[in-house]
């Protein structure tokens, strides 16, 4: 039972990395990003190319991420500042799609498309606690998790830029008014969000096998735990996807039958009765 | 200080403005009256960076500042204190603040803080509150607070009475009188209650159609029987139009 909680933990700590990623820029920039873990993905190829050339696990990690939070800066800066202007969100939208496709297009043109094994970044047997099987793998990409949602709540909640982003989120119009420099606000999210996703693409690879489309169902699942969450809100974004990567593992294991359609499942019933999610904000506004 | 002169703005096709001249001077309270849609939101926009303008020059003690970004124009000093207050109801007051001073140095925002805090007592007391928990008055205030963080020259105040009791708004406009009077910053006051905007400005202007009807000081206006009759709803009538 432990067991079967803490794998789900250590699977929901990738929703939550990735669908931080998405809850970030859809509440900003008012985009929804399917290109989230697709980003992950291309990361985690250059990741396991820089590990086959006998770089060390955790340099490559630091450059995935750096990569991640420059690509993110150039994405908005040369792409995504210039099609907020002629076309709607639904157009942005669209181009998150099609930068799906290239990524998986260029990830299966210079990687293949032949599954990859991708080291654990910790071997050795699993730790038994408490009667519980720990994967050391999992206890890192739980562990990561954790310090990067620390971090983040303290640039979200204590810094100048940080305050300005989620101000950002809230009212455009008066953040403009008070002179908050949106268009650098927007990099730093889609650099931050690209940032998240190059970490999420490291810490699941090894459970999976690396291929172009390996984050497909984690970019789904992110997306739904984004909805548990509220969609507007970080806090329920990880909350959202820890709970749904330790409900999914109990369905599995309990209701194998429904394993699949499980979280499917769960996001009708999340918008039938819980249309603001978890944590999603209700305008707290008195007249 | 704040000069505008001959200034037109367009929604695409339509002008909104038909060439306005209008100047604020330190210390000084200039009032805006019109009806809806008379263009006086449209003018507060233009002259903080939202729209720009399709001819004429705005300057702040001769510096070209229309047609600029918003940020540049808070950096020069012109805040615009929205209509509908705008403030960000998910936030903290005191993050809600501390954005009004985004370009502030640390030492100058705490300055601006405490200073604010004095001048709104009951910001104080709210501080770690969410801002959206705030009565209209607090938000107003807050919405006050916030644009004074930004070390105004000039304050841009668009409809400050808007859904307020009659007694929260003598008070905020109290406030704002003695603060232009004590720290020499303009104040262009956008209002549809006309009287009480003509009670606490210096001058006035009458903004009727994209076009200034009528301009002069406050005292002038109220006595004049065309303002009378059509925005202080006759003599001793306290109406809104």
């Amino acid at each position: 039972m432990w067991t079967l909680v803490f794998r789900g933990l250590a699977t929901g700590s990738i929703y939550s990395l990735t669908a931080m990623g998405i809850v970030l820029v859809l509440s900003t920039t008012n985009v929804m990003n399917f290109a989230q873990g697709d980003m992950g993905m291309f990361l985690a190829f250059i990741a396991f190319a820089l590990l086959m050339r006998h770089v060390s696990y955790p340099i490559a990690i630091v450059a995935v991420v750096a990569v991640g939070l420059l690509l993110g800066a150039l994405l908005e800066r040369g792409l995504m500042a210039k099609v907020r202007k002629t076309t709607s969100h639904l157009g942005m939208l669209i181009v998150t799609l099609a930068l799906t496709m290239i990524l998986e297009g260029l990830a299966g043109y210079f990687f293949g498309t032949t599954p990859l094994l991708f080291p654990p970044a910790l071997q050795g047997d699993p730790l038994h606690v408490f009667g519980a099987i720990l994967d050391r793998q999992d206890l890192l990409s739980l562990a990561v998790a954790g310090v990067v949602v620390f971090i983040l709540f303290l640039v979200l909640y204590r810094t100048k830029i940080g305050i300005a982003s989620r101000s950002l989120a809230e009212d455009e119009y008066a953040a403009k008014l008070l002179g908050i420099p949106v268009r650098s606000i927007y990099i730093f999210i889609w650099a931050t969000s690209f940032g998240l996703a190059g970490l999420a693409g490291v810490m699941v690879a090894p459970k999976l096998s690396l291929e172009p489309g390996f984050m497909i169902v984690i970019q789904l699942k992110a997306f739904i735990a984004a909805v548990l969450g509220g969609m507007n809100s970080v806090v329920g974004a990880v909350v959202g996807g820890l709970l749904l990567g330790v409900m999914e593992n109990l369905v599995a294991y309990y209701v194998p039958q429904i394993k699949d359609s499980f979280s499917l499942i769960l996001v009708v019933i999340v918008l039938l009765f819980l249309p603001e999610g978890l944590f999603g904000r209700r305008a707290a506004r008195r007249a | 200080m704040l000069n505008i002169e001959d200034l037109h703005v367009s929604y695409g096709p339509i002008e909104a403005l038909h060439g306005i001249s209008i100047e604020v001077e330190t210390s000084e309270i200039v009032s805006v009256l019109g009806s809806n849609g008379a263009g006086k939101t449209t003018l507060l926009k233009t002259i903080s960076g939202i729209l720009n303008p399709t001819r004429g020059v705005i300057t702040l003690d001769g510096v070209v500042i229309g047609g600029m970004e918003p940020s540049t124009v808070v950096r020069h000093g012109v805040v615009h204190v929205p209509e509908g207050r705008h403030i960000f109801p998910n936030l903290t007051v005191q993050d809600n603040l501390i954005l009004g001073g985004y370009f502030g140095t640390a030492a100058q925002n705490s300055e601006n803080l405490a200073f604010v805090l004095q001048t709104f007592p009951v910001l104080r007391e709210r501080l770690r509150q969410r801002a959206g928990m705030l009565s209209g008055g607090e938000q107003q205030m807050l919405a006050l607070g916030r644009g004074l963080m930004g070390n105004p020259r000039v304050l841009l105040l668009d409809e400050p009475s808007l859904g307020l009791a009659p007694i929260v708004t003598s008070e905020i406009f109290a406030i704002v009188r003695r603060l232009a009077k004590e720290h020499g910053f303009g104040v262009l006051l956008v209002e549809q209650n006309a009287r009480k905007a003509l009670d606490i400005s210096d001058r006035g202007y009458v903004l009727v159609n994209g076009s200034i009807e009528l301009s002069g000081a406050s005292g002038e206006l109220r006595e004049n029987p065309e303002v009378q009759k059509l925005y202080l709803g006759g003599r001793n009538v306290d109406a809104r139009l």
